[in-house]
């Protein structure tokens, strides 16, 4: 064929193929032949998958978890190609330590293979300081939380301080660490682990076409044994395929908090070593993080050179002393997992990481703002009516601890607790303590002077249920109420200043429907309505230019849900678009206008009938 | 080596292997290859950027009396990829009045995407680029551009001038958006 010769003039690409399938492999083709084709696949698998990630992906404190967010949870297979690279570095991890295990077992790892030995081990190291690295780069909770921990191991060291500072780029983990950490990741390490597989294909095939010299039953490579490594890239493949379908892909905690106290575990690979910290406290730490790490490290690349020194001994002893390290590898890893199992707290965070995790995902699919990862959470609709709240009411109304005092206290607004207290003492600092309203006079247990009506716990248990009834809650003790409305009509002639049917006017509010979102929705429209407070009210009114109907409706159901009171959306939409027409009608107007403001209770509390007032008897 | 002269029968059998051996790494790359073009082709199916195509507001009718075009920037939320930005700039506009109508019209060059100027000595917009030339009704006089400028929908809402920002295909002689 020309164009070959005319390939093989300029290039020599021909010619390196065919020597490449024409390589002589001793034995035949072997299944046993097959794990380094594997390891090359699943490197240059990684590597594809790794571009294909930086292409969507921006390491920055601030953009990273969004970028992240969105490329697993928004770009088409973006969670397929995440979840393929995560396993992937599973896949090449358990791939490198069969291949070691083979080495060593059939004595392979001896002259001419020691550098592919040592080439494996690289690789393995690489691979888990890959794994490393790409856990941190989604800054997420795992991420942030891993690297902290790691990077504290990284302190421990001798010069460690320096080392981190270095490796985080700064005295706090931050953008640095994200550009330095991905730097390394998609570039540095990628590169040695490819130096690494080629020095295990070279060096293992010289090896091969010097065996295959003194071998009877040789095949070339494209005869057969290509075939059977593809066969079992396939599988490999497969197997990742169904893992990473089967668990849909990879996780992805919520954002980065330096607050949280996440408990971050480290991946599989490295979690014996996590496991052998624990025996090794305080000052004797950095034995587990170093001396025994070290240990091995020098023992694994020793292991050929002293099989062949010390004859049958030595076999015996590097065979045993091997076996015993991936024994206790396994075990500290098996302890690992089963005692995080039956940690029931850490379960319940982890369950909770994981409710958190699918919120701020959830969140992120509107965009996260510049600010950075935790940014999503302003997405959360609770956040943006805080934050109105915070902007209109926090300057005069208490909420948990934040706020003036000239206004009554909205923490557990309307609840029974809450109620009873008012009545009490309605000028508490609690209450309208701060305001001008004085009208109302306290109900003490004990008469302070001729003023005051003394009533006991008892009655005014009865009277907040009766009260708690007009609000329209749904959990309403119908005998307790009717006893509070008796109190309510004659012994403390309560309806002498409040009306209970919605619309009349009296000196203090009309109390039909009081505390209800339908309520809380008017009162902050307009608080000088007739049936509110009237000429004496206070609080400034927050008309459609200040607040839209959709904020009024989410500030109104955010403030009835204090008590801890449900409020549907649609409950909530319908009360602001009511308090809105109704502040816009004419006060003179009365009659039209009050009947469309009149609240309206919940439908399903039962009491509303035995409410409906007639008026003034 | 030891394989001695190759005969038919080896010759036939390696070529099955080899074909064999494409066919299952076809596979095993289309495992990657397949997601991987769904994924770099996503922006094909679905926007990955979007702000408002609501009208946005320019200013007060009264700063744009004159028939001297005056340059607005405007303002939106946007969305991109993984942001959601909060009132940023997304575009500005030429506002004037023209023949008693008040227009509006993008800064955006259909040639090639420059920011048209106003020379306010020779009265006509003029794009730096490559030296497209407008005359204040926004046709073209000389130069490269292959269409006027592009109007943009202008409402006046009360005392507030309110304009739709859009942006148009560049380099076609017919306006559309994209
Ligand atoms: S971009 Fe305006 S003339 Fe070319």
């Amino acid at each position: 064929m020309q164009w070959i010769d005319w390939l093989e003039e300029r290039t020599a690409l021909p010619g390196i193929w065919r020597r490449f399938v024409d390589h002589p492999v001793p034995g035949g083709p072997r299944m046993r032949n097959v794990l380094p084709a594997v390891l090359v696949y699943l490197v240059v698998q990684q590597m594809v998958l790794g571009v294909l990630l930086a292409a969507h992906y921006s390491p920055s404190a601030t953009d990273a978890w969004a970028s992240t967010a969105y490329l697993n949870d928004r770009l088409d297979s973006g969670w397929f190609i995440r979840g393929l690279h995560h396993y992937g570095t599973s896949a090449l991890i358990l791939t490198a330590i069969a291949y070691l295990v083979q080495l060593a077992v059939t004595r392979e790892y001896g002259k001419p293979r020691e550098l592919v030995w040592i080439s494996t081990l690289g690789l393995l190291l690489v691979t888990m300081v890959l794994g490393m690295t790409g856990n941190i780069l989604p800054w997420d909770e795992q991420g942030y939380w891993a690297a902290q921990v790691e990077l504290g191991i990284v302190e421990q060291t001798p010069g460690g301080e320096a080392l981190r500072a270095v490796v985080q780029g700064g005295a706090e983990a931050g953008n640095l660490t994200l550009t330095r950490i991905y730097a390394a990741h998609a570039f540095l390490l990628p590169l040695l682990a490819v130096a690494l597989v080629v020095g295990i294909v070279v060096l293992g095939r010289r090896a091969e076409a010097r065996e295959a010299e003194a071998s009877a039953k040789v095949q070339t490579f494209g005869a057969g044994q290509l075939l059977v490594d593809m066969l079992a890239m396939l599988l490999v493949a497969g197997a990742l395929v169904a893992t990473t379908v089967q668990t849909h892909g990879s996780e992805l905690y919520a954002p980065a908090d330096p607050t949280s106290g996440f408990q971050a575990r480290p991946e599989w690979y490295f979690l014996f070593l996590y496991k052998l910290r624990m025996f090794f406290e305080g000052p004797l730490e950095p034995v587990a993080t170093m001396v025994i790490p070290g240990a091995m490290g020098a023992f694994l690349v020793a292991a050929p050179f002293l099989d062949a020194m010390a004859g049958r001994v030595g076999r015996i002893g590097v065979l045993g002393g091997l076996g015993l390290l991936l024994a206790g590898v396994v075990a500290l890893t098996a302890v690992s997992i089963s005692s995080d199992a039956g940690n029931e707290s850490y379960q319940k965070a982890l369950a909770q990481a994981h409710k958190e995790a699918e919120r701020a995902r959830g969140f992120a699919s509107e965009g996260v703002l510049p600010e950075g990862g935790p940014a999503v959470f302003q997405n959360d609709p609770e956040y943006k009516v805080r934050a109105l709240y915070v902007e209109h009411c926090q300057n005069c109304h208490e909420l948990d601890g934040f706020g003036g005092e000239e206004a009554p206290a909205l923490t557990e607004y309307g609840n029974r607790e809450w109620l009873f207290a008012l009545v009490r003492d309605p000028n508490a600092k609690r209450f309208f303590g701060g305001t001008k309203h004085r009208d109302m006079d306290a109900y003490p247990e004990v008469a302070g002077n001729d003023e005051q009506t003394a009533i006991s716990d008892e009655q005014l248990h009865a009277l907040v249920e009766y009260l708690w009834q007009l609000q329209g809650e749904p959990d309403v003790d119908a005998t307790l109420a009717t006893q509070g409305k008796a109190l309510w009509d004659d012994e403390l002639d309560c309806n002498n200043c409040h009306e209970v049917d919605g619309k009349s006017e009296g000196s203090g509010p009309n109390l039909l429907g009081h505390g209800s979102v339908a309520w809380v929705a008017r009162v902050i429209r307009d608080s000088s309505k007739p049936e509110l407070f009237g000429q004496e009210a206070q609080m400034p009114k927050f008309g459609d230019d200040k607040l839209s109907d959709e904020q009024l409706a989410d500030l109104a159901a955010f403030i009835v849900r204090q008590r801890g009171a449900e409020v549907t959306a649609e409950a909530a939409a319908e009360a602001a678009a009511a308090a809105t027409k109704a502040a816009q009608a004419k006060d003179g107007a009365n009659d039209g206008a009050t009947e469309a403001k009149a609240p309206e209770p919940d439908d399903e509390a039962e009491p509303d009938d035995e409410a409906e007032p007639e008026p003034d008897e | 080596m030891a394989q001695g002269e190759p005969r038919d029968e080896d010759e036939s059998r390696r070529k099955f292997m080899l074909a064999g051996a494409g066919v299952l790494g076809a596979c095993v790359a289309g495992i990657t290859a397949a997601p991987a073009l769904s994924m770099l082709t996503h922006p094909l199916r679905t926007p990955t950027t979007s702000g408002s195509d609501a009208f946005i507001p320019a200013g007060k009718l009264a700063q744009f009396e004159g028939t001297v075009p005056i340059k607005v920037d405007l303002y939106a939320d946007k969305v991109d990829a993984w942001n959601r930005v909060v009132q940023v700039k997304i575009g500005s506009a030429w506002v004037m009045q023209h023949e008693d109508k008040l227009v509006a019209m993008s800064t955006v060059c259909p040639h090639l995407g420059c920011a048209i100027d106003f020379d306010a000595e020779g009265g006509k917009f003029v794009c730096p680029c490559h030296d497209s030339y407008f005359s204040l009704d926004g046709a073209v006089e000389t130069g490269p551009s292959p269409r006027g400028m592009d109007a943009l929908e202008v409402q006046t809402q009360g005392e507030l001038v309110a304009i739709r920002y859009q942006r148009f295909r560049q380099g076609t002689e017919t306006k559309e958006p994209v």
